[in-house]
């Protein structure tokens, strides 16, 4: 459900920096991903198609950059990447980190547009 | 075929984000304490809401603004509180989002609130990722699911400041185990605050009650602290 409506503003940033540029028609699409952002790439590739229809960016290709999960260790005082299902305890030293450094995100990165 | 590449980088939260600040800074004018709500369908979001409303009526002056994908079965048992309760109603949305709250408070007149509750979408998934403007995100989590359940959703745990472990008056009945529960919630969130409570017999309430009126008077006192992003 959820990643309908982030195609659908994946989308919205596309077609506005479309109109910003002048651009006419976008071939693909690149979006980075994080891990902790709870969109399931299946379901995002899913609803790219349905998202586009119709828009400047029909039949185009999405680009997912998957980030994975990175947290800041306090005790370790280093940055660390959790093991999967594993909340946000370090792999190394078992701590529960609060702070996230990477893994929230939900971008659109850049468009392809042919020339 | 030839193509060029044209940078965009920006979050697709960005316009969220943007509304919440507005909403934010509107609720610090009106000195309004903002509290959302978040849990699974099911983990009693409507009767916590409920006996909270009740309880705190008669000192505050509460509303309640109740997102759902369909029926506003919700808004009309929590109305019943006296409180000025407004649905929204998402359809295909699984969540709320800070926009759905700026036009709901455009078309909605509930006179000036000490607090506002917003019952988000019973989801913990989507909700987490949206900023509605609040001051206090709390997420419930009820004695009859699994444990390790902030692990599977480790974003709802660890944006919220205060955890709720609701429905303890059946905690025993359903073998929950407390400390597996509260270890898995301190694995996604260190600090967070753990309240176990039963909205239907009352038990623990107290606490909540108090810490909502702490957070009030805090808020009144000194600008409030967006939630950590």
């Amino acid at each position: 459900m959820h990643e309908l409506s982030v195609a659908l503003s994946l989308i919205e940033g596309v077609q506005e920096a479309a109109a910003r540029e002048g651009i006419e028609r976008v071939t693909a699409v690149h979006v980075r991903v994080g891990a902790l952002s709870g969109v399931a790439r299946d379901a995002l590739e899913f609803s790219w198609e349905l998202a586009t229809a119709g828009t400047l960016a029909a039949d185009s290709a999405l680009r997912i950059e998957d980030v994975p999960l990175v947290v800041f260790c306090e005790r370790c005082e280093a940055e660390r990447s959790p093991r999967p299902a594993n909340g946000l305890l370090c792999p190394a030293c078992g701590n529960a980190c609060a702070k996230v450094v990477r893994g929230r995100e939900l971008q659109l990165v850049a468009m392809e547009v042919p020339q | 075929m030839k193509y060029r590449v044209v940078e965009i980088g920006q979050s697709i939260m960005r316009k969220n984000d943007a509304l919440a600040a507005s909403l934010r800074a509107r609720f610090e004018t009106s000195g309004t304490l903002v509290v959302n709500l978040l849990s699974s369908p099911g983990s009693g979001k409507t009767t916590l809401l409920e006996e909270t409303l009740v309880r705190l009526a008669p000192r505050l002056r509460v509303g309640a603004l109740v997102g759902d994908q369909a029926t506003d079965n919700d808004a009309r048992r929590l109305a019943r509180s006296g409180a000025p309760v407004r649905q929204i109603t998402t359809a295909a949305e699984c969540r709320l989002d800070a926009g759905m709250i700026a036009s709901a408070l455009e078309s909605w007149q509930p006179g000036a609130l000490d607090v506002l509750f917003i019952e988000n979408v019973g989801n913990l998934i989507c909700p987490a990722e949206y900023d509605l403007g609040e001051d206090l995100r709390a997420v419930l989590f009820s004695v009859t699911e699994g444990e390790d359940k902030p692990l599977k959703y480790p974003l709802a745990f660890n944006t919220a400041q205060v955890a709720l472990v609701t429905k303890v008056d059946i905690a025993q009945a359903v073998g929950f185990d407390r400390a597996a529960a509260h270890r898995s919630m301190h694995d996604v969130h260190p600090d967070i605050e753990v309240l176990e409570l039963s909205a239907r017999t009352g038990e623990r309430m107290e606490r909540w009650i108090d810490l909502i009126e702490e957070r009030l008077a805090a808020k009144r006192k000194q600008p409030a602290m967006s939630p950590s992003r």
